[in-house]
């Protein structure tokens, strides 16, 4: 099946769902997948591509939220404006960190990002001046209405339109970061991911790549960030302490680092599971833990690898794919 | 890729036909009571216990019914945090169809919540969170039994004030919207009176040691009351190192710690000589010598074998008034709430309720003050 | 402020800084020789703080009694993560892949924990903990004395182990240089178990000496694993006397901050002194290794 068909084919899939489930709670759900999807292709272009492992994607995800938000309540700008400005400064902090940490590897730029993570909560919840910290900022409104010559044609409180507006976003940012993959830049980035030695040698810039691969990362989250406020309609810093990090690591891993279309379908699962699994009460984390810790154990590859395996057994003949 | 795309979506679909077909079964009068506690996380320690309150009014009431009706219930986890608090609300609403729901307890998750009840019509009777704005401006289905931070706050500084004769004051809380409010309220009220605050003080849930601000509290001069908001855990640290650093009466020094979010009764055993000397509000007074209350405490410890907490008392409380508002003629969503707003002294084992017009539960004599006896039993201040 | 304030919030920052070297210590050693993060060290800390309270109440055992179990269960647990988790997906080459093992690891023992135990905070008091020492206008808890003291010693006996014992040694050289150390017939395999054990062991111990002092949750490894991570690689991954530094400063910094600033402000405190080492100095404060290409 030829790219084209399996896009369309997805962008179907996303428009017929909100028409299946029809009732809040589901579409609820749907939105929560599409806000968790756009946060993993942000980390995983940041993880997965340039092999950089980012653990305060939080941060990026609480300030594109809250920098919007801010605007909107306290300064009275347009929703659309403190979108694009929550994107951003999400992407400027990104800048900053990356450009910070660059020259650092491995553990000590987890550790190093995990620390970022953790100022940018304690000032979220600290500065209350400005922030409100832990009291909250209640009533945030979704988007403004799209309305064309009159009429109304998107009403974003209604639970679906908000759906088509996210997943559309988050669809764009797909084909966009597919793109990029696809394209010289993809295998510039996975040059610097397998040996950044060597790739400097061939007159890479790895630094530069490093970072500009951080703040798309970063960005993207700040995108989620903005339609998590509006979504809600409530605001507290707990909503990005650190933890969340690791959640949207463990989609990433769990989808199959690396892919972008792996976290989409980890982002999916591990957003639905917990869901599906509330009759186990406080055992549903439990099975969250294991998913991420057998997932690294014994399938590295996440789910896209389960899923080669399936479709490799079930061709019994013939080159393999 | 389009196999497992398939697989998931199909996977999808079967479990949400699963689920839907998990909705019960609407039985002749029956009257279907939702409950949004936090059963996860940090916070399932509210949740536990008042699953407990719950499950006995439940057993008692069910035994005979009240007007021909019996009571079903059904639990949702919404772990004390506004998203997944809206998740459980949502679904609640959705497949069980509560005729009245109660919960949350945390402030951020009930005022998450309030406006999806309001949109489905469904009353909210909250009985755990302490923030103003639950009720201010609230909204017609929301109902509160408890007083809220500025009810308590108001009434602390002034019986601080008048009947203490303190002048200085030390705030100590938690970096919560319950803690930083109730803080806030107190020291307002206390200033306004004529008193002076000399320090206020907030720590995150993570502070384990607490020697250092105890040291700081120290430094500061003759303080007269400690206000202390937080929970039990790091609650039972503050009055240790109070005592340790010789401020509070407990540790020989003049200092009374007054106030406190949620201080069940035990803390004493737990905190030792330390404690002598604390004066609390609480939400339910073990030592009330209503009849009510006193069945209340047989019933819990004959079936659970532990004294009850307030949040045990509550929970009973929530589910024995909307059993009176069912004796009144309530049915459905819409005439439990009339039967709510219209509720007039009715009497629960944490004092009697009577709401105001922004439904809040104006009744004092919900504030109760305790104080701790050298052998570490209470005594009920009749301050109300 | 008198000298007295500014002197006991120098003893009590000397507390904490021992409270967080006793759980910085196993992770600098596993660091150290694996070159790998434990991130669920905390849970060992917190399931060594339960172990220790369950000894004590259930069999009614002494505290002293109860350490030493705690100290074999965190020595059970590490041999069954290394085995598990670490010696596997060494084969494979990978060095983040464990870390996130790891995480998965912590999230499903807090949450087992939390099934297992209840949120509901344990009291810990043991004969110590509200025993206080008092000199000069200065006080201390029995407690935190013990705990000074415990943490001096096994630093003590840590120090020697490194420097005299042939086993010491070779978990150095490990450290310093992995390729040359199995060239000289140091089996790599069981000097890392063995250094596995032996943190995973500190750690379970160190829960039990913290049980009295740690609000008692599942949860109470979370409050401290993070500064612990800052304190090991301000004072350089896989260095004992650097840690011991860095958690001193840290302690210090906290009850400073307390005293003059806000206690809120302390982690941001913390974490910016923990990017500004890895902008100046990432190998940390005191580093015997070899220029690492950090």
């Amino acid at each position: 099946m030829s790219r084209r068909m399996k896009y369309l084919l997805a962008a179907l899939s996303v428009f017929v769902l909100p028409l299946i489930f029809n009732d809040t709670y589901w579409r609820t759900n749907l939105t929560i997948c599409a806000i968790n999807v756009l946060l993993t292709l942000g980390l995983d272009f940041i993880l997965g591509y340039t092999g950089q492992l980012n653990l305060g994607h939080s941060a990026f995800y609480g300030l594109g939220a809250y920098v919007s938000t801010l605007l909107i309540v306290k300064l009275g700008v347009p929703f659309w404006v403190a979108f694009v400005a929550g994107i951003g400064f999400a992407g400027l902090a990104g800048m900053f960190l990356s450009l910070f940490a660059v020259r650092l590897r491995g553990h000590y730029l987890a550790i190093a990002s995990l620390g970022f993570a953790v100022i940018v909560y304690q000032i979220l919840l600290n500065w209350i001046s400005l922030t409100q910290g832990p009291l909250g900022i209640y009533g945030i409104s979704p988007p403004p209405a799209v309305v064309i010559a009159g009429r109304v044609v998107a009403d974003f409180r209604s639970l679906t339109a908000f759906f088509y507006l996210v997943s559309g976003f988050t669809f764009l940012v797909y084909l966009l970061l597919n793109q990029l993959v696809r394209s010289p830049v993809g295998e510039t980035l996975t040059a610097i991911r397998e040996d950044e030695i060597s790739a400097a040698s061939l007159g890479i810039n790895c630094a530069a790549w490093k970072v500009f691969a951080f703040v798309v990362g970063s960005a993207v989250a700040g995108a989620a960030g903005c339609f998590y406020a509006s979504f809600v309609g409530t605001l507290v810093p707990d909503a990005f302490y650190v933890t969340e990090a690791f959640n949207v690591l463990a989609m990433v891993i769990v989808g199959g680092v690396g892919t972008l279309i792996g976290p989409v379908f980890g982002a999916i699962f591990l957003t639905l599971l917990p869901e599906v699994l509330r009759g186990v009460g406080d055992l549903r984390l439990v099975v969250y833990g294991a998913a991420l810790t057998f997932v690294v154990l014994f399938m590295p590859g996440g789910l896209i690898q389960a899923a080669h395996l399936v479709r490799e057994k079930l061709r019994p003949s013939g080159p393999a794919s | 890729m389009i196999t497992a795309f398939r697989a998931l979506f199909l996977g999808l679909a079967a479990t949400s036909l699963l689920a839907v077909g998990q909705t019960a079964h609407a039985q002749d009068k029956t009257i279907k009571i939702g409950a949004l506690f936090p059963i996860s996380g940090p916070g399932s320690y509210f949740g536990a216990q008042d699953k407990q309150g719950v499950e006995l009014a439940l057993e008692q009431l069910n035994r005979t019914g009240v007007n021909g009706y019996k009571f079903a219930i059904q639990y949702e986890d919404s772990s004390c945090a506004p998203l997944p608090a809206t998740q459980a609300a949502k679904r609640l609403i959705e497949q069980f169809k509560p005729d009245v729901i109660i919960g949350e307890e945390c402030s951020d998750a009930t005022l998450a919540v309030m406006p999806i009840v309001e949109q489905a019509k469904v009353p909210l009777l909250n009985a755990g969170s302490s923030s103003i704005k639950v009720t201010q401006p609230g909204n017609p289905w929301t109902f509160r039994i408890m007083p809220n931070e500025v009810m308590q706050g108001v009434n602390l500084a002034e019986n601080a004030y008048k009947r203490l004769n303190a002048r200085t004051a030390a705030l100590l809380f938690e970096n919560t919207n319950a803690g930083i409010g109730n803080a806030q309220v107190f020291k307002e009220n206390f200033t306004k009176l004529g008193g002076k605050v000399l320090a206020e003080i907030g720590f995150g849930r993570d502070v384990n040691d607490f020697t250092a601000i105890a040291t700081r509290v120290a430094g500061l001069g003759k303080i007269d009351v400690i206000p202390t908001y937080t929970l039990e855990g790091q609650g039972l640290k503050i009055t240790q190192a109070l005592a340790q650093a010789g401020i509070t009466k407990g540790g020989g020094g003049g200092a009374i710690q007054i106030g406190t979010i949620w201080l069940p009764f035990g803390f004493e055993q737990k905190a030792g000589k330390a404690a002598l000397g604390y004066i609390r509000i609480v939400q339910f007074d073990p030592t009330d010598t209503r009849d009510l209350v006193k069945k209340f405490i047989a019933a819990f410890k004959a079936k659970y074998n532990a004294d009850p907490t307030h949040l045990n008392a509550h929970a009973y409380d929530q589910i024995m008034l909307i059993a009176d508002v069912v004796k009144r003629g309530g049915k459905d969503p819409q005439s439990i709430r009339d039967g709510l707003a219209a509720t007039k002294n009715f009497s629960g084992v944490t004092g009697s309720v009577d709401f105001d017009k922004t439904n809040q539960n104006t009744k004092m004599d919900t504030v109760h003050y305790m104080e701790t006896k050298p052998d570490m039993s209470w005594t009920s201040l009749k301050w109300n | 402020m008198t000298v007295t304030i500014v002197l006991q919030q120098a003893i009590n920052g000397v507390v904490l800084g021992s409270l967080y070297v006793l759980v910085a210590l196993g992770l600098t050693l596993i660091y150290g020789v694996l070159v790998q993060i434990n991130f669920a060290h905390a849970d060992f800390v917190t399931l060594g703080a339960f172990a220790a309270y369950f000894f004590m109440h259930l069999v009614g055992a002494s505290y002293i009694l109860s350490i030493g179990v705690a100290f074999s269960v965190g020595a059970i647990l590490g041999w069954m993560i290394n085995a598990s988790i670490f010696t596997p997906l060494r084969r494979k080459g990978n060095e983040l892949l464990p870390l996130i093992a790891t995480i998965g690891v912590s999230v499903m023992m807090q949450n087992l924990m939390l099934a297992w135990f209840g949120p509901i905070p344990y009291a810990f008091e043991t004969q110590y903990s509200n025993q206080v020492v008092r000199f000069a206008g200065i006080f201390v808890s029995w407690q935190n004395v013990i705990i000074i003291i415990v943490s001096s010693m096994t630093i003590a006996l840590l120090y020697a182990f490194m420097k005299f014992t042939f086993l010491g040694k070779a978990l150095r050289a490990v450290s310093q240089d992995h390729e040359t150390a199995g060239l000289m017939g140091i089996n790599q395999n069981q000097l890392i178990m063995l250094t596995f054990v032996i943190a995973s062991a500190l750690a379970g111990m160190a829960g039990a000496m913290l049980a009295p002092v740690l609000v008692l949750t599942p949860f109470a490894g979370t409050s401290v694993i993070v500064k612990a991570f800052a304190i090991v690689i301000i004072g350089g991954f896989g260095n004992v006397e650097g840690t011991i530094l860095a958690g001193l400063i840290v302690g210090l910094i906290e009850s400073y901050t307390t005293q003059f600033l806000d206690p809120g402000l302390i982690d941001i405190v913390v974490f910016a002194l923990l990017l500004l080492m890895l902008a100046i100095r990432p190998t940390g404060l005191i580093s015997e290794r070899r220029e690492e290409n950090v």
